[in-house]
């Protein structure tokens, strides 16, 4: 059967004309959009819309509740991107061994990440109730605390850190998996020749591993660095519209719907996009060359 | 000793979900805790279901949601695996112009956090009438999940031996009927994987649903579970057995079909 040739040429436009819709109008379009009105001044409730250059960017920093805001997500930023990379090489070398079961408890530790955070959220805040939560009671029994204390919103980092520890939970099992993968591709001919060498564990993780998986650490720290700039979920239901342990995607939420601005919701997205970019390209960068060193 | 610790530590929440919906209030709420549910009971899920005799307006409002997460998720997961086939085919294996600029910039999106997006799909949702639709909601989620769905299985094509389809080709066969009938029949493992893949990060979407949804007409579950935490008047029993049976629904898939979707994973995040 011969066709003409015209079809068969247009075949690959043909199959891939969804983008047009999907990545074109609902992605490319989007985000030019949202970075050419951070420079407007677009209030639905007030129109008109008319440039009004860096005045959006100016409104932003001169609010306290948007300088706390980025504040608190450096620290969710730096907790989150420490701690799972560092949970999630542990949990890695742990399950890099063979032994019974390991799929089953492989598929058990991956749990967390495949269960919506904001239910998980929910579920953290019981644990963490003032009147009966779990985490009270524990650190009761064990005299580390005398009375039933109120972990969240009283002091701003205890909060912070405690939201990000729920975070933390969620997105580790990523990590592992990550680091995982690449401890698998490390030859065990390597471990033997270090161990005849005279190595001991320590020095060949040192030494021989911790060189080898550096990509995957790259990796899964900018898959960090990115959940954790974009945390909302857990923000949302431990924290509520509070100012305390409010995050960058809280406040934009805050400014864009509860708030109706707009304009300075777009531009709140733009600065956490760019600081998104850089940071993701510094993390790569800083663990690529230290690499070559 | 490790793989307790690790256990305890992935498993602990959950775990304390699921006590306290099989309890009691009052057993969930003494001090100190009870680590196991004693007494024992189901009327948390018998309510949550409408079993019991007080069926309860939160009963009506998540077996909703769950029905509305089922639908965009799986909608999702349809649109996009279904359109991912045909796409990552032609970036695997057919010439055309510009092919490399715009397989690049498809990929580029995955880069794109929430923020560069969120508010402008709102917009443009409102403006199209699909804020608070079911359309609307699978037409975001499908956007967002896409650039990976052609990622994960751009690598599978590669990895099938472009003889197969040559001679079906050599026989006649169209492309489309080659992918068809030789390239996804022996893909269908990536293919699954990535319908998984696709299907969870839907079921736990929260902040495009918060804002794109307004009523229960379309409101998933995860929004509803939030909302019914936000209002402090449902029992903690019957909101943790809501949690629980919300985390059901991927936990089982996850647990069930956990080796696709580590492949997923690490074929999405290893870019």
């Amino acid at each position: 059967m011969s066709r003409p040739a015209s079809q068969g040429r247009l075949l690959p436009y043909i199959l891939i004309s969804p983008l047009v819709v999907f990545i074109g109008a609902l992605s490319f379009y989007p985000t030019v959009l949202s970075t050419v009105q951070a420079f407007f001044r677009v209030t639905p409730l007030d129109p008109p819309t008319r440039f009004n250059g860096l005045e959006n960017f100016r409104d932003l920093f001169a609010s306290s509740a948007v300088r706390t805001s980025i504040a608190n997500t450096a620290a969710y930023v730096v907790i989150g991107v420490v701690f799972s990379v560092v949970l999630g090489t542990a949990i890695a070398s742990a399950l890099q061994q063979h032994f019974r079961f390991r799929g089953v408890v492989l598929a058990l530790v991956v749990l967390p990440w495949a269960l919506p955070g904001v239910v998980e959220a929910v579920i953290w805040n019981w644990m963490y109730d003032p009147n009966f939560g779990v985490v009270n009671s524990v650190l009761r029994s064990l005299h580390l605390i005398g009375s039933y204390q109120v972990f969240l919103g009283l002091s701003r980092w205890l909060t912070v850190a405690l939201i990000e520890l729920s975070q933390i939970w969620q997105i580790t099992p990523l990590m592992a998996l990550i680091i995982l993968a690449a401890l698998q591709s490390v030859p065990r001919d390597f471990y033997e020749a270090a161990h005849v060498d005279g190595a001991n564990r320590r020095q060949s993780f040192r030494y021989l591993t911790l060189p080898l998986i550096r990509p995957a650490l790259a990796v899964s720290s900018v898959e960090a660095l990115v959940l954790s700039l974009n945390i909302f979920d857990q923000v949302y239901v431990l924290n509520g519209n509070a100012t305390l342990g409010s995050s960058l995607m809280l406040q934009t939420y805050i400014v864009t719907f509860q708030d109706l601005n707009f304009g300075q919701g777009y531009a709140l997205s733009l600065v956490a996009t760019v600081a998104t970019a850089l940071l993701s390209m510094t993390v790569i960068a800083l663990l690529y060359r230290r690499s070559q060193a | 000793m490790a793989l307790a610790v690790i256990l305890l530590w992935s498993l602990f929440p959950l775990y304390w979900a699921l006590n306290t919906s099989l309890t009691t209030l009052s057993a969930a709420t003494s001090r100190p805790a009870r680590y196991w549910p004693s007494p024992l009971v189901l009327g948390s899920y018998q309510q949550l279901f409408g079993i019991s005799t007080s069926r309860s307006g939160v009963a009506y409002q998540f077996g909703r949601s769950l029905l509305n997460a089922t639908i965009e998720s799986g909608g999702a997961m349809v649109l996009s695996v279904v359109a991912a086939v045909f796409e990552a085919y032609a970036f695997a294996r057919l010439r055309f112009h510009f092919k490399r600029a715009i397989f690049v910039s498809v990929l580029a999106t995955l880069l794109l956090p929430a923020y560069a997006t969120l508010i402008p799909l709102y917009r443009i949702m409102s403006n199209v009438h699909l804020v608070n639709t079911y359309i609307g909601v699978i037409l975001v989620y499908t956007s967002g999940f896409l650039p990976l769905a052609i990622w994960v299985l751009f690598n599978y094509f590669n990895n099938v031996p472009p003889e197969l389809e040559e001679a079906a080709l050599v026989d006649g066969t169209s492309p489309v009927g080659a992918l068809l009938r030789v390239i996804v029949p022996v893909a269908l493992p990536g293919i699954a994987a990535t319908a998984i893949i696709v299907f969870l990060l839907g079921w736990a979407q929260f902040l495009f649903p918060l804002v794109l949804t307004s009523d229960l007409s379309t409101q998933p579950v995860t929004v509803i579970v939030a909302a019914l935490n936000g209002q402090r008047i449902v029992p903690l029993t019957l909101l943790m057995a809501a949690g629980t049976l919300a985390a059901a629904v991927p936990g089982v898939i996850a647990l069930v079909l956990n080796r696709h979707i580590i492949q997923g994973v690490t074929a999405g995040a290893v870019k």
